[in-house]
């Protein structure tokens, strides 16, 4: 009657763990004086930990493709709202 | 396709007489009623502050209404019919009505949610027509900063209260409208065989949920701002005006897409019926809109070249711009290679639909003049662009918008209107709409301002051609209020397919019972498979 | 677990498969709203940050990076406490199911606490914007540009943070009451979706308020 596989609960901990793992990272990195790539790093850890969150705990690897579709439309659009408002505030 | 399906239920305007069971009903088609009604009304307040406003213009002094008034006439007009009328028209009463019939599903997705949807545009109706009773708005209806943050004395927060709570309405009727275009498709309904007016509602659809959000914000930043006098907008304070102005503009412009797509796919509909031939092209079609959709996300700083955007910028967007309209030109050659060779007839829906070819041409060809930054320099701000929104959006949308209901009207009410009144309100309109708004063309590029109460006295004749234009639109439009609702007392009972169109809304009773279709129907052709020698019935 | 819950197909359906997949489909494209919802927050964000870099970063400073920090750990281990109550659901394991929902909800009070004691102690060092700011250093504007917008957004992320906690407890309830079983725990998954959505939105907000400038 279950559609999709079920994730074993070692699974969620171990993302979990990876979770926590990427927080100390940024938190630790964010005291080291790396200049401009100091927030490289933060947004990438933020990435990092939201597509953990997104393809382990929301079930997004054995959804229907759609569902990935839906979910990089919302952040690509999103982008396009920065990026394209950026290329105003950058150049003037 | 399978057979007409014989009803075993009562209509679906028969299924309850109370108001309550019109207020209280999930049905789909109940609700596209509840919506018609609201719009209609909605259109004729925003059409009062128009005849206001054309009646002040007749004259180069300011003699009818003040200045601040005058402001708040055509604040009150934009507000109105943009987010009122234009944004929910087609969608909200043709895309209910038909999207489940389409592609032969019972009803919709989410149908509570959907009833949600018209009680959340009338809470935002109440709060815009509330601030429209307590002395109106006088922003204009882009609320630009810092005028709407820091210097208007009108009521701009319960207009725009009103605009963020319609704002969820069409993000849930997208949302609505997306599920069940995934996941109730009939059986042999592919992507590929579904109507044109289907994937144009998905595409609005899609623009709704990705661009509707930001709205919401933006108007909540402005009114946090206008209240607390803290802010990102105000350069005093180490904000920026401008940055108002991506923000609405991110929105807005794909939202004039939300006005112009659902109308193309009236137009498909409608053009193959009356030419009894497929749509040429139907893939390219598809793709067209699909294109419109996400080019039309890129374009927004059109609106912003002389507000101080970088110059780099502005290119990046002119180029853009450009670019969206390629699609839009492949829609019209297709729509016209549809007609050569047909069998046409020139019933009223099909006028409305030649008038929009012809109208919506011409609307797109003055966007790319607005598109080039050196031309914009001198008719930003200036009646040429009035004149061009008014072609895509009344030349355009309006026009396909009355064609469509003239098309399904007997499907929805059962009976049929007099074809020759519908015909002579369709020339009407067409005279009366071009009689209106081209002179506007010739005042903008001579240098007339928009939004000014008054003018210098050689742009009078101009003028006063314009508001001649509108009083004969305006006849009009009430032509169909009488003709239409005349029908549903004394019309001729339509029989389920008029019109002998394709389509799974056809092969349904007029009007359709409560479930729709008493057995699931199964696809097996594309959606205009018309025979040139058959033709409508003759009315 | 038997269940004994009999799936309940609305009228529209044709089958459970696609009420299933309707309700899948349509939480994600809500979520992606609230993608671009919360998203202006982040552009105003990038568009003031770029224009007064330094005022963020003296800002940026003066956020409780020890609360924050201890915060995002908090969600981040409800979003685990979260996915495992779906898993249970999925299992038929109501008791489990139940526990690991009202975790999630404790979790995300204490969240809230600790949220609501940092803004208490922001509003003893004169940082709210409109009721209290004070700040003598330069670029005073732009620093109250900066706390506006920590304010703001997370003030948002913790109404949507006690509309899931209503969400959840709500689901807890029914679950305690044998409402789901492994043929239909669909409001325990959407539900799912939507905590895990505001865990990822403070993901991105905890670094741009927290960390900009540690070192």
């Amino acid at each position: 009657m279950i559609a999709h596989p079920v994730s074993t609960a070692k699974t969620y901990i171990f993302v979990w763990l990876s979770l926590l793992g990427l927080l100390l990272l940024t938190l630790g990195s964010a005291f080291l004086s790396l200049g401009a790539f100091n927030a490289v790093i933060n947004v990438g850890v933020a990435f990092a930990k939201a597509i953990l969150v997104m393809i382990f705990f929301m079930h997004l690897r054995s959804g229907h493709y759609i569902l990935r579709i839906v979910a990089i439309a919302g952040f690509f659009w999103l982008a396009i709202l920065i990026g394209l408002t950026f290329t105003d505030f950058a150049t003037r | 396709m399978s057979a007409v399906t014989v009803p075993s239920a009562a209509s679906y305007l028969e299924d309850g007489f109370s108001l309550w069971s019109w207020l209280s009903s999930v049905d789909h088609k109940r609700i596209a009623v509840l919506y018609a009604i609201s719009i209609t009304l909605f259109f004729f307040i925003g059409g009062a502050a128009a005849t206001l406003i054309r009646l002040e213009l007749v004259t180069p002094t300011g003699d009818v209404v003040s200045a601040e008034t005058y402001n708040k006439l055509f604040t009150m007009h934009g507000v109105i019919m943009v987010w009122f009328f234009l944004i929910p028209s087609i969608p909200s009463t043709m895309g209910n009505f038909l999207v489940p019939l389409m592609i032969g599903a019972r009803d919709l997705a989410f149908p509570r949610l959907n009833l949600a949807s018209w009680y959340l545009y009338i809470a935002g109706g109440v709060f815009t027509v509330g601030a429209l009773l307590m002395g109106g708005v006088d922003t204009g209806w882009t609320f630009y900063t810092p005028f709407s943050t820091m210097f208007s004395n009108t009521h701009v927060f319960a207009a725009v209260a009103g605009v963020f709570v319609v704002g969820f309405s069409t993000i849930l009727t997208g949302i609505n409208f997306i599920v069940t275009i995934h996941t109730m498709r009939a059986p042999g309904m592919t992507w590929f065989r579904l109507p044109l007016f289907i994937w144009c509602m998905y595409a609005t659809s899609v623009i709704f949920v990705l661009a509707t959000p930001v709205l919401a914000m933006t108007l909540f930043l402005m009114s946090i701002e206008r209240f607390f006098g803290v802010g990102v907008f105000d350069p005093a304070l180490g904000g920026d005006p401008l940055l108002f102005q991506h923000l609405f503009w991110f929105y807005s412009h794909p939202a004039v897409y939300v006005m112009i797509l659902p109308a193309m796919g009236v137009v498909s509909e409608i053009i193959t019926c009356f030419a009894r031939k497929n749509v040429f092209g139907y893939r390219a079609m598809a793709y067209a809109v699909l294109a419109i959709a996400i080019i039309g996300f890129l374009v927004w700083g059109h609106h912003m070249f002389v507000s101080g955007q970088s110059i780099y910028a502005g290119t990046v967007f002119s180029i853009l711009t450009f670019l969206v309209a390629i699609p839009s030109a492949i829609k019209v050659f297709n729509w016209t290679a549809t007609l050569y060779k047909g069998s046409i007839s020139f019933h009223a829906p099909m006028l409305y639909v030649l008038g929009f070819i012809a109208l919506f041409t011409i609307g797109g060809m003055t966007g790319l003049f607005l598109a080039s930054l050196a031309i914009d320099v001198h008719v930003h701000d200036t009646y040429f662009v009035i004149a061009h929104f008014h072609y895509i959006m009344v030349g355009g949308a309006v026009m396909a918008f009355l064609g469509g209901m003239h098309f399904w009207w007997p499907k929805m009410t059962g009976r049929m209107y007099s074809d020759a009144w519908a015909r002579f309100a369709a020339i009407l309109v067409f005279f009366g709409f071009n009689l209106t708004f081209f002179p506007q063309f010739v005042l903008g590029y001579l240098g007339m301002p928009r939004r000014y109460h008054e003018y210098p006295p050689e742009f009078q004749m101009l003028n006063v051609l314009s508001s001649a234009g509108a009083s004969i639109l305006a006849v009009g439009y009430l032509l169909p209020l009488c003709y239409l609702l005349w029908s549903l007392r004394y019309g001729k009972p339509a029989g389920p397919n008029p019109w002998r169109a394709t389509g799974l809304e056809w092969k349904t009773t007029s009007p359709p019972s409560t479930g729709n279709f008493a057995t699931v129907p199964v696809v097996t052709e594309g959606p205009y498979a018309y025979s040139r020698q058959e033709r409508p019935d003759e009315r | 677990m038997s269940d004994s819950a009999a799936v309940l197909i609305a009228r529209q359906y044709d089958d459970a498969q696609q009420q299933r997949s309707a309700a899948d489909l349509g939480i994600w494209v809500f979520l992606a709203t609230e993608v671009l919802f919360f998203g202006v927050l982040f552009a105003v964000y990038t568009m003031t940050r770029f224009n007064h870099p330094e005022a963020f970063a003296s800002a940026s400073r003066l956020t409780n990076i020890t609360l924050g920090s201890i915060n995002t750990a908090v969600l981040l281990t409800s979003s685990l406490t979260m996915a495992l109550g779906v898993r249970a659901a999925k299992l038929g394991l109501s008791r489990p199911l139940v526990g690991w929902l009202c975790t999630t909800i404790a979790l995300g009070i204490v969240f809230l606490a600790i949220k609501a004691t940092e803004y208490y102690l922001d509003y003893g060092e004169h940082l709210v914007p409109g009721l209290n700011f004070a700040y003598a250093g330069a670029d005073r504007h732009a620093v109250e540009l900066f706390f506006y917008l920590y304010f703001l957004t997370t003030g948002l992320h913790s109404l949507h943070m006690v509309i899931g906690i209503g969400v959840v407890a709500t689901i807890a309830a029914m679950a305690s009451r044998g409402a789901y079983s492994p043929a239909y725990f669909t409001p325990v998954e959407v539900s799912g979706l939507y905590w895990h959505l505001v865990d990822i939105v403070w993901i991105f907000v905890y670094p741009l308020l927290y960390l900009v400038s540690r070192s």
